[in-house]
């Protein structure tokens, strides 16, 4: 876990009446994911219905805080594109495959990563990197085990 | 219902000067290129009575482009749109002639791609969180930009495939070959090699500068008009053999599903609308925002099979003289760029052999395809013929 010290200048997810419960659990160092109830697929990014069928009988599903994934695909800037990445380049953007749920991709930056350490496949961890006082970000680094 | 096939024409293109500072807005660049596609078809100003443009709220107005051309139109269109756009505003102008409301329809894309609004240098990080689909999971990771969004595909793409750095080498190298050909390419006169190309670092992988299309101030412009009215016009009729678009994919968020473009569903319905197959295509603009983007999309329509698209490149098989010549005029990456009108104006010239007697002239081609691509979520194609 990384604490910031100095004004956070990179974008802040905004919360919507749809995404807040994802956002939430992620302030509270958690994954929570969205679920229909009739098809049971889960809708990552999180909407108003199930974006498989339409369906409005969603719910959110608690995954805690050890959540593991793989690699399945990346990018590797290194210019920065949006205020706050100009002090930490290149950056790592990825979409991690859940271990749990492979159907759900979360994207996110990969830390305390070496460029040519990088890989798809490779094996990352969730982690939350606390943004201000009550916003916390879900981040992720390469798996320790 | 009654096919379009053949019943209607490209009858005129042209476009403005282009270059990194207009000076001029893009007003006057879209005059210049409506000019320069009506004096194309032999028609007047007031011969159209349709005006039609895309836009990302940087462009004139049709209103105002035909009332400076000294027209009163009928009808106007102004959309929010990109790549894929070309094609399908293309449509909306048959669609309208068949219905009998319009008799020939100016299109135009006119832009301070340059010196004005610069799309590769990103958006507006609070508008684009709420603009985006789930655009509050990709901003605060600083993906912002086009080739941020496509590298994410390109890069999964490019490890099933087994499509390297080197490949996409030869998407650039074979287009910036052809606008050593073209003395109006912005990149005419800067030849680039395999060497150059690799020694030349990221911007964001995959891809580097040469990977990424083209910024630039200039106009375009395109006429549609029927079958019958193109023999008024003192142009060779390009003929509109068939269309077809898409405007979505599995999910509005389109990074939820990596593995699917909307070009891999618009080729089936576009090739059975036209009535041909990818063997009977001799000469192809594809839209190259990106190296990567051609390479998705030659397996798309069907040009080389999945896992061989590196190889069919890496052949050259998209110069002139390959089996695919591809965005001839140097496309994108290296002519110019206006979201794909400029590759729909030399697939025009090519099929009338405008360029017969030159090195930049395909031989005997006679059908054309030409795509676009406004991401993973929209494509658009037509299929031409002479
Ligand atoms: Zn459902």
């Amino acid at each position: 876990m990384t604490q910031s010290t100095t004004a956070y200048q990179k974008p802040i997810p905004l919360k919507d009446i749809d995404n807040a419960p994802y956002w939430d659990a992620a302030d509270q160092h958690q994954l929570a994911l969205q679920k229909c109830d009739d098809c049971n697929a889960y809708s990552q990014p999180p909407g108003p219905t199930c974006a498989k069928c339409g369906s409005e009988n969603v719910s959110w599903e608690q995954f805690g805080d050890d959540i593991t994934a793989t690699v399945y695909s990346y990018v590797v800037s290194y210019r920065p594109f949006l205020p706050g990445f100009q002090d930490e380049l290149p950056t790592i953007i990825a979409l991690a495959q859940l271990d749990k749920v492979p159907e759900v991709k979360i994207m996110g930056n990969i830390l305390n990563c070496q460029e040519k350490d990088l890989e798809i496949g490779m094996p990352i961890q969730m982690t939350w990197v606390d943004i201000t006082e009550d916003r916390a970000l879900p981040q992720w680094i390469p798996a320790t085990n | 219902m009654r096919t379009i096939k053949d019943r209607y024409a490209i009858v005129g293109v042209g476009e403005s000067e282009r270059s990194r500072k207009s000076g001029t807005t893009p007003l006057h660049l879209a005059l210049d290129a409506a000019n320069a596609a009506i004096k194309d078809a032999g028609l007047k100003a007031t011969d159209i009575d349709g005006f039609m443009n895309y836009n990302e709220g940087d462009s004139c107005t049709s209103h105002q482009l035909a009332t400076y051309l000294g027209v009163r139109p009928k009808y106007v269109k102004d959309i929010q749109g990109g790549g894929a756009s070309t094609e399908m505003l293309i449509a909306d102008a048959v669609a309208l002639i068949e219905a009998g409301q319009l008799n020939t329809v100016l299109i135009y894309r006119s832009m301070n791609g340059s010196s004005g609004t610069r799309v590769g240098r990103g958006y507006d990080p609070d508008m684009l969180q709420g603009a985006l689909a789930g655009g509050s999971f990709v901003i605060p990771y600083g993906s912002a930009s086009p080739s941020q969004w496509f590298g994410m595909y390109a890069t999964r793409h490019m490890h099933e495939t087994g499509i390297t750095k080197e490949h996409l080498g030869h998407v650039c190298l074979s287009f910036y070959e052809h606008a050593q050909r073209n003395p109006k390419a912005f990149l005419h006169g800067k030849p680039l090699t395999m060497e150059n190309y690799l020694a030349t670092p990221d911007i964001s992988s995959p891809f580097n500068i040469h990977d990424s299309c083209l910024e630039l101030d200039e106009g375009n412009a395109i006429i549609v008009t029927s079958a019958e009215k193109a023999e008024d016009c003192t142009s060779k009729p390009v003929y509109i053999m068939g269309m077809a678009a898409r405007q979505c994919h599995p999910h509005a968020h389109y990074w939820n599903d990596i593995d699917h473009v909307a070009s891999d569903y618009v080729a089936k319905e576009l090739y059975e609308n036209a009535g041909v197959t990818p063997d009977d295509i001799d000469v192809a603009s594809i839209y190259d925002c990106f190296s990567w983007v051609v390479m998705r999309q030659l397996e798309a329509y069907g040009f080389a099979k999945r896992g061989e698209v590196g190889e069919f490149v890496a052949e050259g098989n998209l110069k002139i003289g390959g089996k695919l010549p591809t965005n001839t005029a140097g496309g994108m990456l290296s002519e110019g760029y206006t979201h794909g009108m400029n590759n729909a104006i030399e697939i025009v010239r090519q099929l009338r052999h405008d360029y017969d007697g030159t090195a930049r002239q395909v031989e005997d081609c006679k059908i054309g395809i030409c795509t676009g691509w406004a991401g993973p979520d929209i494509a658009g194609a037509m299929i031409l013929r002479n």
